[in-house]
């Protein structure tokens, strides 16, 4: 046989594979995305036509199980409509978050977070609510305008709170009661959380860490407060670093100062307990008498002690400074791709305006964004939920709106991760550190 | 001449068969690889079209701290992990080769953590094995020791990774069995008569009768522990830390395309990885002249 024409041959075989078999595929593709338009405009007229929506969250087995059971009772009243359903952890939420939506298969309705919200609206994945609040899908009369705008990116509605929440300072009253330590004031300071910790920690022969290191990881809520509390904030609205060097090393400054002398823990100890379950954190074991949580997170952390109450404090304040506070919480929104928009708002007005969801829901991720479900959750919370709502409700008059993030905020907030973990094995100096954090900034931001 | 339409006629059947290994070779390896190959000179955030900037991405990396950081994990990994892992590997298969009885029942019993190889429990029971208040810690402290963290500090954390491949050694001991149970026993009988003691032995003819084997182990083993990805991603919470001491190439090149958005840096990366890897196995093949001994 000829070589050539063998090869020649081989080559037109594979072509016309690649051809049939990968373009039986995409007919197949387009096919079903017929059917789905078809079944989505004729949804309407007959109510027999099944649709099947995709719901993805991140959290806890407890949450898991309150979201199926909200999901079990949409799919009842709305028998047309299947709910399929996706979550997992934080991290890993994320990750899978970018992965379908780059891949094209992103759920319908995905659980979104302000600080990661930017880096997908920013870049087109999400669909504004606008027309589906206008047109009466999905009703948000009964939110008020601060909680509506907080999930707005310039004239859109990207997102619909499902509980909004604040940030603070957990501590159990049982440990301050034995250890004879006065509780810290609601409107604490830097200076009293140190004296706070240097208490317990002499009190104990230090067991007991007054805090965990809150100089890295994420940027908010800690780092984001502290530069508030400055007059400042992370970002500028045209998405440019919105704090000074000096801030930086004045924060990381703090932070060393302490972990030199034993208030907080070493790098080795606070590498192994990041990303730690919740049973097994620093606060939980008992190893650290302030945690700082949302306090959505409240009961969560009381269900884990038999003995005292879990009690929250507002994030330390600096003296004389401003507020830190802003708007945190979980939202919902629905993916750009969404083949079924309508039926993607109904549930998450389901979700947001009803007693029957609500009443499970409670405060599973903050006080509830309609006001009137709002109030109708009170009654039925345990005295630890009580207590979050409280906070939220005493703290979120101190909230000041905040500029959404810019695109890239992952990247930088990896930079500043490691380079606060550098500091704290000593590998940069708190100086060297800001710099480089700078340096790499720019370059991320430009 | 024939011509492509009779070669078609007589060979079609042929292409039949092939076609399910085929069409998975194209869908699911070359398509994807050309497309890695075109993106790799873009910039591509996964959201918005890709945008040619040619050789960019290639010249930044060795600009980027995390990625020179990344490569020399990598390589320690490599060049420490699979040494010690087949020098434990033939160490392992050289005592149950001395005709015990229940072979059967101790090569199995050895082989099972290869199975588990690169499993996420592993590397979850691996993080507390190590972890400050692991068992690791406890053993050492009946003995007086005073343990440490060793999963949460950067100067052992990449070690306790390669003592989990070190002891994932398996497969390649069952390889190397089989190839002991393959040298003529006559060899050793005529060393013994000769005077060889058993170290002259073992390296006269253990070692070169051996060779090829230990040459396919270790191509095999080091194209595997340049991809390693499972154990550092568990370990290290997806991190890479602490302070990017486990952060293997693969674990970075992850980080870039899913949470840096940056998959045509990422792309970049698993091309220069996978030219490294052609070459050291390229390096390995031109060595084997000197060192491995095939019967003939």
């Amino acid at each position: 046989m000829n070589k050539k024409h063998f090869w020649m041959g081989l080559l037109l075989a594979l072509v016309m594979l690649v051809v049939t078999a990968c373009g039986d595929d995409e007919e197949q593709a387009n096919g079903n995305e017929n059917s789905g338009e078809n079944a989505g405009e004729s949804s309407g007229e007959s109510e027999e036509e099944q649709v099947e929506i995709r719901f993805t969250w991140w959290g806890d087995t407890a949450r898991h199980e309150i979201y199926n059971e909200i999901a079990d009772r949409f799919e009842e009243q709305n028998p047309n409509i299947t709910v399929k359903r996706e979550f997992g952890g934080w991290t890993d939420y994320w990750d899978k978050l970018t992965t379908q939506t780059a891949g094209g298969n992103a759920p319908d309705i995905v659980g979104m977070h302000q600080f990661y919200v930017s880096d997908y609206a920013r870049r087109g994945a999400l669909l504004s609510l606008n027309d589906l609040v206008d047109s009466g899908n999905l009703d948000l009369s009964k939110f008020p305008q601060s909680v509506v705008d907080s999930g707005k990116i310039g004239e859109d509605i990207i997102m619909v709170a499902q509980g909004i929440t604040m940030s603070g300072y957990a501590y159990n009253t049982a440990l301050f009661d034995e250890l004879g330590i006065e509780y810290p004031d609601h409107n604490w300071t830097y200076q009293d959380l140190e004296d706070i910790s240097r208490q317990v920690n002499e009190a104990t022969n230090g067991e007991v860490y007054g805090t965990s290191d809150m100089s890295g990881g994420q940027l908010q809520p800690n780092f984001r407060y502290f530069v508030r509390q400055k007059g400042k904030d992370l970002f500028t609205e045209d998405g440019q670093i919105g704090f000074e060097k000096e801030d930086l090393v004045e924060w990381w400054a703090m932070w060393k100062e302490w972990r030199e002398d034993g208030l907080i823990p070493d790098g080795a100890t606070q590498t192994e307990f990041e990303g730690a379950p919740l049973e097994q954190n620093l606060f939980t074991t008992g190893q650290s008498a302030l945690y700082q949580i949302p306090a959505n997170q409240i009961h969560l952390y009381q269900e884990q002690f038999d003995e005292g109450e879990i009690q929250m404090v507002r994030i330390p304040s600096l003296q004389g400074g401003e507020s830190g506070e802003f708007i945190e919480g979980a939202y919902l929104s629905i993916t750009k791709d969404s083949e079924h928009p309508e039926e993607a708002a109904k549930f998450i007005d389901f979700f947001v305006n009803t007693k029957d969801s609500l009443e499970v829901f409670k405060v599973e991720q903050g006080a509830p964004g309609n006001s009137e479900m709002s109030e109708f959750v009170k009654p039925l919370l345990e005295p630890a939920q009580t207590r979050a709502v409280e906070f939220i409700e005493n703290t979120v008059d101190n909230a000041r709106p905040a500029p959404y993030s810019p695109k890239g905020v992952s990247e930088l907030e990896q930079v500043f991760s490691d380079n606060a973990t550098a500091v704290q094995f000593n590998e940069m100096t708190v100086e060297e550190a800001a710099e480089d954090f700078f340096d790499q900034a720019e370059s991320i931001l430009k | 001449m024939q011509t492509i339409k009779s070669i078609w006629q007589k060979n079609w059947l042929g292409y039949l068969f092939l076609s399910p290994w085929l069409i998975g070779l194209l869908c699911l390896t070359a398509i994807p690889m050309a497309a890695s190959l075109y993106l790799s000179f873009t910039n591509y955030d996964m959201f918005t079209a890709p945008q040619w900037v040619g050789f960019e991405n290639y010249g930044d990396m060795f600009d980027d701290r995390k990625w020179l950081a990344s490569v020399k994990v990598t390589a320690i990994f490599v060049f420490l992990g699979v040494p010690l892992q087949l020098s434990f590997a033939l160490a392992i298969a050289l005592l149950l080769n001395k005709g015990i009885s229940g072979l059967k029942v101790y090569r199995a019993a050895y082989y099972v953590p290869s199975l588990f190889g690169g499993s996420v429990a592993i590397a979850i029971l691996w993080r507390q094995l190590f972890g400050g208040d692991g068992l690791v810690n406890h053993a050492l402290s009946l003995v007086g020791i005073e343990g440490m963290n060793w999963i949460a500090t950067p100067d052992t954390a990449l070690y306790t990774l390669v003592v989990l491949t070190v002891w994932q050694f398996g497969a390649p001991m069952v390889i190397f069995l089989a190839g002991l149970q393959q040298i003529p026993v006559d060899l050793y009988e005529a060393a013994r008569i000769d005077g060889a003691n058993k170290m002259k032995q073992f390296i006269s003819i253990t070692i070169p009768m051996l060779s090829p084997i230990i040459f396919f182990n270790l191509i095999m083993q080091i194209i595997a522990s340049f991809q390693a990805f499972t154990q550092a991603y568990i370990v290290s919470g997806g991190t890479g830390g602490p302070l990017n001491s486990t952060l293997f190439y693969t674990l970075y090149l992850y980080q870039k395309g899913f949470t840096h958005f940056q998959m045509g840096y990422a792309s970049a990366m698993a091309w220069i990885l996978l030219f490294a890897i052609a070459i050291i196995t390229a390096l390995v093949f031109a060595s084997a002249k000197k060192w491995v001994y095939y019967q003939e």
